[in-house]
């Protein structure tokens, strides 16, 4: 066996540059071949942001250069105009507004109720957890899109017992369906956060004389703020990508963002320039808060069986 | 927090450790516990009734509708379907075009998965050979990709692909001796479908990629440089080495990634303007059309029974690993 390349009598300054580059061999590589893969790397990097690069070239470009039979590689002319129509386009506001209203809705309720059911898988053993656990995983891979007759039928006709609601075509219906959708995600995930926090601080506080409510407000809930934040962010993203139920259940001004650009496809022939504009502003929300939580999301992934 | 939360890159403290520190002769906590059995079913409750409502009772009804004939008719009146046995499995079952479609499915299913974790990771490879300033560009490059909703990334493939103004036939044209000007690429299905399976993979492979990379640098290097200087090839060491302590994580990815593209719906939607021809059908999206296009509503429950039915094996594989990494918190 051959010593580990930094042993702990090295210099700290080595030792703490050799930890930061963890995973990083040493032995055995030419200067070649360094030198193709950074090209490599360099190469793919290129051609993965090239289509993001296309859609803001062409969302900046004036109408005559997005249709120029020689495509430009730089908008020669840039110009706002693509973005004003865009928000101008009819619908696009309210469609807006509809979103961010749905997804905050579905939020917050996936948010409390998978709060509380993360916090009974994680932090008690009783009869039935396990076949929680699972209801949890299996239908986080339930696709969606296959209950989405059955679910048209249901939100259709609610019965309440004294009153039946027509839920289809109402920001309610989908609301409490994204919440739907979000939760086994949030339960799961809410649940690793909640279990990392030590039992040992619970039963601390236990035996200076807190509550279990107690115990939960003062210790669980704010320990597991970050995770909360990164959740609700993930879920959020979840929520302003579904288009699919939307643009199924409601009409065109019950809509969000992403159904809109959709509907904005197939009526008129395609105004590629302002479309590629609503999907850049569409896409802002999503990249903001995706790069913020970018450290936590393939736990999620990972975890969650959810993709955007 | 490490990155990804799988057996690959857990560290060893998880498991063991709250108990290890334990103070002797705590509460024991069983006992606690099953006297306030009935807390948690009230925390749990919430969320029960809700998946109940929104998951269970449509999963229950869909069953119920694929052995009924529900028309337009009787969804405007409101009238009980007929029920009509096993008909919409049996016309499922014996329409051609279905079997094409499963067909289809299923051989794209492969191809991309194949395609997609093969060079994810490769990519991840790469990521731990190239230098840091080249690996930060990469991870950049792939955290843009990964955050464009699918949608948005859907509608950017359309539009580099149009016949007219596309910027992929007017590359393709400047090579030598080709002729792609006003070039279709959804006339020939082959054309169409790697079109499909190229924006599948290009937006799959950051996920792959990154999450594989967290795996990779949970591989000790000690044993990879031992491994260099008794002159194991490095084809040797990611055999013998790499992919053995990769094996649980990749498992995921590739199970996730199956689950994932056999559900293929808003790529060929989207690249299809939303009327896929047959030839671009996968079982989503004509499940879908039967359903709500020709208003056949207990056709398309079939279908997506059966859908549900195929994707159930890989479905218990993903769950089994995933319950394996509950059960240790």
């Amino acid at each position: 066996m051959v010593a580990p390349a930094v042993t702990p009598a090295a210099p700290l300054k080595r030792r703490r540059k050799a930890k930061a580059d963890d995973g990083v061999i040493t032995v055995g590589r030419s200067r070649t071949g360094t030198v193709l893969a950074n090209t490599a790397g360099v190469v793919f990097s290129v051609l993965m942001l090239f289509p993001v690069y296309w859609v803001l070239n062409t969302a900046f470009k004036p109408a005559d250069e997005v249709l120029a039979l020689e495509p430009g590689f730089w908008p020669s002319n840039p110009t706002f105009d693509n973005f004003i129509s865009a928000f101008k386009a009819p619908l696009f506001l309210q469609d807006m507004l509809n979103g961010v209203v749905i997804t905050l809705f579905a939020v917050a309720g996936a948010l409390v109720v998978g709060f509380l059911g993360a916090l009974a898988i994680a932090r008690f053993s009783f009869y039935g957890r396990k076949a929680i656990i699972l209801v949890v995983l299996v239908v986080q891979l339930v696709p969606f899109l296959a209950l989405l007759i059955p679910l048209f039928l249901m939100l259709q006709n609610v019965n309440l017992g004294f009153t039946t609601l027509n839920l289809t075509d109402s920001l309610i219906g989908v609301s409490i369906t994204y919440l739907v959708l979000i939760l086994p995600y949030t339960v799961w995930t809410l649940r690793g956060f909640i279990s990392g926090i030590p039992r040992e601080l619970d039963e601390a506080a236990m035996i200076d004389g807190c509550t279990r409510a107690q115990v939960f407000w003062r210790i669980i809930l704010p320990l597991t703020g970050p995770g909360l934040v990164a959740t609700s962010v993930y879920g959020f993203i979840q929520a302003w990508n579904e288009f699919i139920i939307i643009n199924t259940l409601n009409s065109p001004d019950k809509q969000n963002l992403m159904a809109w650009l959709l509907q904005n496809q197939t009526t008129r022939g395609t105004a590629w320039g302002p479309l590629m504009a609503g999907a850049i502003i569409t896409s802002i929300p999503v990249v903001v808060f995706f790069l913020i939580i970018q450290r936590n999301i393939a736990t999620g992934l990972t975890a969650g069986a959810v993709k955007g | 927090m490490s990155v990804v939360d799988s057996p690959a890159t857990r560290r060893p403290r998880d498991p063991g450790g709250p108990q290890q520190n334990r103070v002797p002769g705590h509460v024991a906590p069983r006992r606690r516990k099953r006297n306030s059995s009935v807390v948690p079913w009230l925390l749990a409750l919430p969320a029960l009734v809700f998946i109940a409502a929104l998951l269970g009772y449509p999963l229950v009804r869909m069953l119920v509708l694929s052995f009924q004939n529900m028309r337009l008719r009787e969804l405007i009146s409101g009238r009980t379907p007929p029920w009509v046995g096993f008909d919409q499995y049996t016309r499922a079952l014996t329409d051609e075009v279905f079997w094409a479609v499963v067909g289809r499915t299923v051989a794209f299913t492969a191809v991309s998965v194949l395609i997609s974790v093969v060079a994810g990771l490769g990519i991840a490879l790469l990521m731990r050979r190239v230098a840091r300033g080249v690996r930060l560009f990469m991870v950049v490059a792939m955290m843009f990709v990964w955050a464009l909703p699918q949608l948005v990334a859907a509608q950017i493939f359309r539009w580099m692909t149009d016949s007219d103004f596309g910027v992929v036939n007017y590359l393709i044209d400047k090579l030598p001796g080709v002729d792609y000007q006003n070039h279709s690429w959804f006339v020939n299905p082959w054309q169409g479908w790697s079109v499909i399976t190229t924006l599948v993979v290009w937006a799959g492979i950051p996920f792959l990629a990154i999450t594989l990379n967290a795996g990779l640098t949970q591989v000790p290097k000690e044993l990879l440089e031992a491994a260099t200087v008794d002159g194991a090839t490095p084809w040797q060491s990611l055999r013998n080495i790499v992919l053995p302590i990769l094996k649980p994580l990749l498992m995921i990815v590739t199970t996730l990634s199956v689950i994932w593209n056999f559900g293929l719906f808003t790529q060929a939607w989207v690249l299809r303007d939303g009327h896929p021809e047959p030839q671009f059908q996968t079982l989503a999206t004509y499940s879908y059309t039967q359903a709500f296009g020709q208003a056949r509503y207990s056709l398309g429950s079939a279908i997506a029974v059966i859908t549900v039915l195929l994707m159930l094996g890989v479905m218990i594989f993903y769950i089994r690993q995933m319950f394996r990494i509950g059960e240790v918190d």
